[in-house]
Formats: structure tokens, C-alpha cells, sequence
């Protein structure tokens, strides 16, 4: 099962999505963190979600590219089993945003929306296969009516891509608005 | 107190008139809070100070959405809307209704 959590900045749509996935009967609870922080900004922010996140029994996934290979990379991890079909494993992906730009500027290069939104369904698709439930967080950032670059624009494509391609996947969609979230799907 | 939100020019003042005459308003919450964090108020004292402003009678407060959009290059604007978001959410939470305004019509969202 995919579910898709989408909303605004400081929509509340992680506390949402933590909240579903701790109401959710999977035994094991996995947080996949996509975001490399390399900023004190950015570091602020990981330790605030940390905080949000402490005392409900997640297991953290560093995972800022390259999503699939968590099913080889848990076995090293006493709690589930992501190798065994049929399992109890939830996970959290916190979030696509970040995926995505860690995906299209990696090693170096630029890599072209097409290549992210291709490679990141294909990840998701094996990853879905192998744990019982995947519970997506990712962005609005497509309504500031600006105008922007063309590196920008292509970000933007491959992010607003994967958001219709996966709400055709997920069985649940909802979008967060300060703080409440509205189902547009299942 | 009833919240109403929605992106700029989508009719939430109009819809807030019509459906709650009675109250008393609190409009362009959003700006309300860009001029106290130019003031260098901190976020808590911002939401007292709205929450003191609605003490009396029933109150409709009208904001706009400014998170749902690429993230922006300077740090204090970055600061605006990841602060106007959070006291939005705050404000949600005690609200006994929300609603969501897109092209004039208003959702129920609470």
C-alpha cells in the first residue's frame, strides 16, 4: 500500500504523517530521511524533526539517494526484515523534495527529470514490493507564480511528475492544510 | 473563532462576509505577521498577541497560504512562511471551524 502526503511548507504535513503511520497496525516502523544536512540551517531542521519524532518507535533510514538499496542495507537491522515477503514494515519517506534534488544533482552532474522521475518510481515500485505499507511526504512548491530558471523549471517537473504519477499508485492521498488533512483520494 | 484560508485572490474575504456577517474580523493574518517579525517579535509573542486581539465575542480570522511555494533564497523570508504556517496551525487547532477558499468557494475543512 503507497499513501501520498502532500502539502505546503510549515503545512504540518510531517506531523500528519507520523501521526498515520504511528495509527497504522505495521509492527516496524522505519523513518527514511532523504535530506543530507550540511547547513546549520538544515541541521535545525533534522533535529527538530527528530525531536518531533522521538519516543514513537521509529527506526532512521539515512537514505538521500538511492532508496531501493534500504532492502539490503536493513538486514543489518534486528527489527523486520525487508528481504521476506508478506512482512509488517511501514516506512516513512520524509521526503520526496529532497530525494529529488539529491537524485538530479548527484556526483557531480545534472541528471534530466526524466532520468529522476523514472529512476525514483522504479525504487519506490521494489521498495513497495517488500514492506506492507509506504507512506510518502512530499511537497507543494508549484504555486508562488513565479517564473524561474530553466534548471528550476526542470526540478519542478520532476517533482509535480512524480506527485501525479505516484497519486495514480497510492491507494490514499491527502493534502495538508494548516495542519489538517483533506483525503482527494481513496 | 473561525479560521479561513486559501492562496491570494481567491475570494476568502467575499466568502467570510457572506457566511459570517455577524463576526468580527481579523483580516490579512499573513501581513499581520510580516510586520511583527520585521519588528524582531518572536513567534510567541506574535500568537499572543493575535490570540489576545480575538479575546472578545466571535471572531473570523482571514489569512493567506504562502507555503506552497518553491523555497525562497533569503533566510527572513524563509522564516515568514515557515512561521506563518506554524502559527496557522496553532490557530486550526482552537478554531471550532476552518475553511479553505479556492476560486470563491469555501471547504469545510474542520
Amino acid at each position: 500500500m503507497i499513501t501520498l502526503i502532500y502539502g505546503g511548507s510549515s503545512s504540518g504535513k510531517s506531523a500528519f504523517a507520523e501521526n498515520y503511520v504511528c495509527a497504522s497496525k505495521c509492527k516496524n516502523k522505519y523513518y527514511m530521511a532523504t535530506m543530507s544536512a550540511n547547513d546549520n540551517e538544515s541541521i535545525k531542521r533534522v533535529n527538530n524533526h527528530r525531536k518531533m519524532r522521538a519516543g514513537k518507535g521509529f527506526v532512521t533510514l539515512e537514505q538521500p539517494v538511492d532508496i531501493v538499496d534500504a532492502i539490503y542495507g536493513i538486514d543489518q537491522i534486528d527489527q523486520g526484515d525487508f528481504s521476506t515477503e508478506g512482512n509488517d514494515d511501514i516506512i516513512l519517506l520524509e521526503c520526496l523534495s529532497n530525494l529529488v534534488a539529491n537524485e538530479m544533482f548527484r556526483d557531480g552532474l545534472v541528471n534530466s527529470s526524466d532520468y529522476c522521475v523514472a529512476k525514483i518510481i522504479d525504487d519506490l515500485k521494489k521498495l513497495s514490493q517488500k514492506v506492507s505499507s509506504i507512506v510518502i511526504v512530499s511537497n507543494n512548491i508549484f504555486e508562488d507564480g513565479r517564473e524561474y530558471d530553466a534548471g528550476t523549471k526542470d526540478y519542478l517537473r520532476a517533482l509535480g511528475t512524480l506527485n501525479q504519477k505516484l497519486s495514480v499508485i497510492s491507494d490514499e492521498v491527502y493534502e495538508v492544510v494548516v495542519g489538517i488533512g483533506i483525503k482527494i483520494k481513496g | 473563532m473561525i479560521l479561513i484560508v486559501g492562496g491570494s485572490y481567491q475570494g476568502k474575504t467575499k466568502f467570510a462576509r457572506n457566511n459570517f456577517p455577524e463576526c468580527r474580523y481579523f483580516n490579512q493574518l499573513h501581513l499581520f505577521i510580516k510586520k511583527r517579525l520585521q519588528e524582531e517579535k518572536k513567534p510567541i509573542q506574535i500568537l499572543t498577541e493575535i490570540k489576545d486581539a480575538i479575546g472578545d465575542g466571535q471572531w473570523v480570522i482571514i489569512s493567506d497560504e504562502v507555503g506552497n511555494g518553491v523555497v525562497p533564497i533569503e533566510q527572513e523570508d524563509r522564516e515568514y512562511r515557515d512561521i506563518t504556517g506554524k502559527i496557522l496551525i496553532e490557530l486550526a487547532d482552537e478554531a471550532e471551524e476552518v475553511y479553505r477558499v479556492v476560486c470563491g468557494i469555501g471547504q469545510r475543512i474542520k
